[in-house]
């Protein structure tokens, strides 16, 4: 609406300025037009009277003359003429109205007319017709008009240019908003609209405002840019969501590769106590044992199935897939946990594990097959990394600079990483392992879920004496949890 | 099963030595056997089977007549007795015990010197049949 006003403003003045010149310089025009009339028809009287006077002045002498010019003006008394002597006294019967410093002109025998202002503010044209008398003395017919009349017509003039621009400003005025609306403010308004609207991310539909002007050109710029925009979006999108697919297969894949490395000590763990069952089971069927004997073999049943569903819990625990769920997890019995599994790969290595744990328990809020699948990874890879024999030392702290925040370390006396390549562990697909030994994924997942869980992961290595991992995560307030 | 192994050599029964890190197993095991007719010994890692085998189960007049042997074991596994083993000339019989595992595992362990294999779980009733077969077998063979 502004940018109508300004315009209409500027267009309204152009009108005006333009009309008001042109009026002026009609009006000027038209006056000079009137005035030449007006001393043409003053002269042309002026030559007949001074033509009859001389006539009367010669024949009947002075007096004759100027009774003559007395009954003419009281004839014709709008344009009243009278007898002058240019050299008169000022003030005196035959003076002229004008000082004779301006009527020298007169002495050429020329006529003369001019321009005079009364006392009263009426204008009068005064035309002087001269003649040199046998004695040469210069007298003159002077013959006095009034102005009024055009006065009145070039008030009449004014006030028309005014009403025409009058006129013209309010109708163009009228027209402008009209127009102006029609022609910005709608498409502005239209532009501004969907402008906003792809603003606040809606890419989805497209721009049109219509139209060849420059609104239309514009608008289809913008709709190129929405265009590129949505495209872009959409790329976007996908690129995340092909990123978070990838990151998905990652996790999955090494999921599978974790579980296929503890798999063969899942299964010597079901395997054993599978045999102590269908044996225990077989001798109470198939032999004459004693009460006592079967109601031993019979406990012995019972606790060996328990310790599989334990085992199968745990299981179930690791390789659970889905969503992120977190809970509260006391992590002192996690790592108690993940220590019990690691067990029979370690004692096949012939690997201590020491595991340190603070007295009163501390808890974080976690995916808990998440966080066992991290230090389940730290840990075998602290075994693999020793080879035969040595102690993985696992301690657990509340965290000693940060506030809030525990600490889990895990240190092997292994072969160390070189400084090489302590900048990459933590890249998808980095290995030192042989081929088909390690998928390089571990440390890379390990690290994507404790940034999930806001926690950190840092190492510090000696090639040659171990390495110990450091995890830091958040404390969980168990106080808002049990609500 | 209940009737008892004759043995015609010596005057004790047959003694078959077991290693296994699962006392459960163990147990089951011994008892088993035990009731089939068989002195039995027990250990629970590689090491001690190993000293049991070149010192004797009590003393040197002992010795083992047949080793029942878990692969994977605590200080030394299976597979390295077996390979200490390897070289010895009247070593007994050694019968393995692995869990779920692989063909490569069982090759590996007969490449090693083991009479027999047998996958966790296994019937115990097979098991007992195994022992009294491959114990028959061994003493056949000796006495020839």
């Amino acid at each position: 609406m502004r940018l109508t006003i300004r315009i209409t403003a500027a267009i309204t003045l152009g009108i005006v300025l333009i009309f008001s010149i042109h009026s002026y310089l009609s009006i000027q025009r038209e006056r000079e037009q009137l005035k030449k009339n007006l001393s043409r028809e003053a002269r042309n009287l002026g030559e007949s009277l001074l033509f009859i006077v001389t006539e009367i002045w010669d024949s009947r002498g002075e007096k004759a003359a100027l009774a003559f010019l007395s009954r003419r003006n009281l004839l014709s008394p709008s344009l009243p003429a009278r007898w002058v002597w240019i050299d008169a006294e000022e003030g005196t019967k035959f003076s002229p109205l004008l000082p004779g410093s301006k009527l020298t002109e007169l002495s050429n025998g020329e006529p003369l007319s001019l321009l005079a202002g009364s006392d009263d503010g009426h204008d009068f044209l005064l035309t002087y017709l001269p003649t040199i008398n046998h004695s040469g003395r210069i007298g003159a017919i002077e013959i006095r008009e009034s102005m009024d009349e055009l006065h009145d017509y070039v008030q009449e003039s004014l006030r028309r240019s005014a009403m025409v621009v009058a006129a013209a400003v309010i109708s163009g005025l009228l027209f402008m908003t009209v127009l102006g609306s029609l022609w910005i403010n709608r498409p502005v308004r239209r532009l501004r609209e969907q402008a906003e609207r792809i603003g606040t991310g809606d890419f989805s539909t497209a721009l049109d405002v219509g139209g060849r002007d420059e609104f239309g050109a514009l608008a289809s710029t913008i709709e190129q840019m929405r265009g590129q925009l949505a495209a872009a979006k959409q790329a976007e999108e996908k690129a995340t969501r092909e990123q978070i697919e990838a990151l998905e297969k990652l996790r999955h894949t090494e999921r599978l590769a974790t579980l296929g490395r503890l798999s063969a000590g899942m299964a010597h763990e079901l395997g054993t106590p599978l045999n102590v069952i269908s044996g225990r089971a077989k001798l109470i069927t198939n032999e004459d044992l004693s009460t006592e004997e079967t109601v031993h073999s019979a406990k012995i049943i019972g606790e060996q199935a328990e310790r599989m569903t334990h085992i199968m819990r745990q299981l179930l625990d690791y390789a659970r897939r889905g969503e992120s769920r977190k809970q509260l997890v006391d992590v002192s019995e996690l790592l108690a946990n993940v220590v019990e599994m690691l067990h029979p790969t370690a004692n096949k290595q012939r690997i201590e594990i020491k595991l340190e744990l603070p007295e009163e328990p501390l808890l974080a809020r976690a995916d808990l097959g998440q966080l066992q699948q991290v230090l389940l990874n730290l840990a075998i890879n602290g075994i693999q990394a020793m080879g035969q024999g040595g102690t993985l030392q696992i301690t657990l702290n509340p965290h000693p600079t940060i506030e809030k925040q525990l600490k889990i370390s895990l240190c092997d006396q292994g072969s160390g990483i070189s400084a090489e390549d302590l900048p990459h562990i933590f890249d998808p697909f980095f290995t030192t392992k042989e081929v088909g030994q390690g998928t390089g994924l571990g440390l890379s997942i390990a690290q994507g879920i404790v940034n999930e869980h806001e926690g950190q992961i840092k190492v510090d290595s000696t090639l040659g004496e171990g390495s110990c991992f450091h995890l830091s995560l958040p404390l969980a307030d168990p106080g808002a949890e049990n609500a | 099963m209940s009737q008892p192994v004759v043995n015609n050599n010596r005057q004790r029964p047959p003694s078959v030595l077991i290693a296994e890190d699962d006392q459960a197993l163990r147990e089951l095991l011994s008892f088993a056997l035990h009731r089939a007719g068989f002195s039995v010994a027990c250990c629970n890692n590689g090491l001690r089977l190993l000293e049991m085998l070149e010192q004797g189960i009590d003393d040197a007049s002992t010795a083992a007549d047949l080793v029942i042997t878990d692969l994977r074991m605590p200080a030394l596994t299976g597979l390295e007795v077996l390979e200490a083993l390897f070289d010895r000339p009247n070593r007994p019989p050694i019968i393995c015990m692995t869990a779920f595992g692989d063909a490569e595992t069982h090759r590996t362990a007969i490449r090693f010197g083991a009479t027999h294999t047998i996958d966790k779980p296994f019937d115990i009733d097979e098991m007992i049949e195994l022992v009294r077969a491959v114990y028959k077998y061994n003493n056949n063979r000796t006495k020839e």
